[in-house]
């Protein structure tokens, strides 16, 4: 490690212990351990460290994982509704991190994050497209559904994620289209005029959500943290909202990272549908399939956008308005209306 | 000179830095950033020399498929009676054979990237102001639809060859 990397460390280290002494009054002879940065997310610099403090005569440890603000990126939300929610489902039945600790403002260590318990597991999610991870990719799929049926028959009132934006089943798809029509408009460098006509097919064509549950937002391989064929935490919680559960069904099904070659997407539904309790009706279906191409597509103009602007140096997302036409294609490929499919 | 080409230049850099450089360095958020570098280089390398032909194309088609609109959206106005196309009718009117910037012999990728961008405006443009006014629905309509989309399919196809071009073998 460089002097400078062990200087940044040793800072950080210390910008930890002051985090945990605010948060956590009782703790003493507070010791932070092991830092060292993982792979950065795009939205998010992870550092993983354990903690070790006496609190009330009795030595506390914790494996953790600090999810710390980038400078920008593709996303900007804030963190505290995130942190909240992976608060509340503890204990649901949701594999998810235990919440630790926040730094909403970044007071203590320079930009805003939170603390999770750190989860055993890889997200690597290649190998589990790879055919030679057929197996154990069939296994997570399976349990994908489980996962996705208990997020999505949580009782979020009873947990009190109120503080989530309200929504209805006529209004969610309108909602969430207003939402990133608006980071479109926001973040475009042209007129993209193929966009402004998906919004607007997805504007006329709203379907009804069967009822309203959490949506996670980015329900995928890849935000999961895996052992074997079970899943042990979904992460990644920072476009979670209330919604269509459809729409994180569809998301989850999107080219880049499918399951499909071991879960076709219709018995995945199928087995969603017998496990949760929730119809999904074909409309909705197809619907956020298109919707959830014009988002990913807003992610990346945004990312490109932040690059451009010099608000980020992540070199990861300065190309990113380069992979948005194979999203538009499939957006076409899609459109269910047989008058424009017709002359396609 | 010509040779090495800006391409030619480009392509040997990423390959220079995926066989000599990209090894040296270890896993984590430097190689990632590097990775991502090579790639854009080697895309860049692949169409740099194709973004004047796309933009001249892609104006092209465009205000072609402009110039059947007209009529189609003349029909709209008539029968639905909306100001708010009435306005893009103006518009198109005066957009279709005329770029408000200067087209020499051969055009640059900027002059062409301008006229591109006019055009684009003018095609978001006609599907806000029939999105905004849908009271009526007269037939035309959809076909102004069938055409944009037809014209957004082949803009698209276009877009792949800059956007994600094949490797040269």
């Amino acid at each position: 490690m460089s002097t400078g990397a062990a200087n940044a460390v040793s800072i950080l280290s210390e910008q930890l212990r002051e985090l945990i002494r605010a948060q956590v009054p009782a703790a003493q002879n507070i010791e932070v351990t092991n830092l060292s940065p993982l792979t950065a997310g795009n939205t998010r610099n992870a550092w993983s460290f354990d903690a070790r403090w006496d609190e009330n005569g009795i030595t506390q440890t914790a494996g953790c994982v600090m999810l710390r603000k980038a400078e920008a990126g593709q996303l900007e939300t804030p963190l505290i509704p995130e942190f909240e929610v992976i608060r509340a489902l503890g204990g649901t039945g949701v594999p998810i991190p235990r919440a630790l600790w926040i730094d909403p403002e970044g007071k203590w260590v320079e930009r805003p994050a939170f603390v999770l318990e750190r989860v055993a597991g890889t997200s690597d999610f290649p190998a589990l497209l790879r055919p030679e991870g057929a197996a154990i990719s069939r296994g997570v799929a399976e349990h994908l559904v489980e996962v996705a049926a208990r997020l999505h028959t949580v009782d979020w009132q009873a947990l009190g994620l109120g503080f989530l934006p309200a929504t209805s089943v006529k209004t969610a798809a309108a909602q969430q289209v207003e939402y990133w029509e608006s980071l479109f408009r926001r973040h475009r460098m042209e007129p993209h005029p193929m966009i402004v006509g998906a919004f607007i097919w997805l504007k006329e064509h709203q379907p009804v959500a069967d009822r309203i549950t959490i949506v996670h937002g980015d329900f995928r391989y890849g935000n999961l943290l895996y052992e074997g064929k079970r899943i042990n935490a979904l992460l990644d919680w920072e476009m979670v909202h209330l919604g269509d559960p459809v729409e994180d069904l569809t998301w989850a099904y999107r080219a880049l990272w499918s399951p499909a070659s071991v879960m076709p997407l219709e018995e995945f539904v199928e087995r969603y549908s017998k496990l949760s309790g929730i119809p999904v009706h074909p409309h909705n279906l197809i619907y956020y399939r298109l919707f959830n191409e014009m988002k990913h597509t807003i992610i990346s103009l945004t990312g490109a956008k932040s690059f451009n602007d010099g608000r980020t140096r992540n070199i990861v997302i300065a190309d990113r308005a380069a992979t948005v036409t194979s999203y538009l294609i499939q957006f076409l490929d899609w459109l269910p209306e047989p008058r424009v499919r017709a002359a396609l | 000179m010509i040779r090495p080409t800006i391409g030619e230049l480009l392509s040997g850099v990423a390959t220079s830095l995926r066989e000599r450089v990209l090894p040296e360095i270890p896993a984590g958020t430097t190689r990632r950033q590097i990775q991502a570098a090579i790639g854009i280089i080697a895309r860049v390398a692949l169409v740099w020399d194709k973004t004047g032909p796309y933009l001249y194309a892609d104006n092209e088609d465009i205000a072609v498929t402009l110039g059947r609109i007209l009529p189609l959206l003349e029909r709209v106005a008539a029968e639905e009676g909306n100001a708010r196309v009435r306005a893009v009718l103006t518009r198109l009117q005066q957009t279709p054979n005329h770029s408000s910037e200067p087209v020499g012999p051969c055009p640059s990728a900027e002059v062409l990237g301008a006229r591109n961008l006019e055009l684009q405006e003018v095609l978001a443009e006609i599907q806000e102001a029939l999105h905004e006014a849908t009271a009526v629905q007269s037939v035309a309509r959809n076909e102004v639809s069938v055409e944009l989309y037809a014209l957004f399919r082949r803009m698209l196809s276009r877009e792949l060859e800059i956007t994600k071009p094949p490797r040269r073998s």
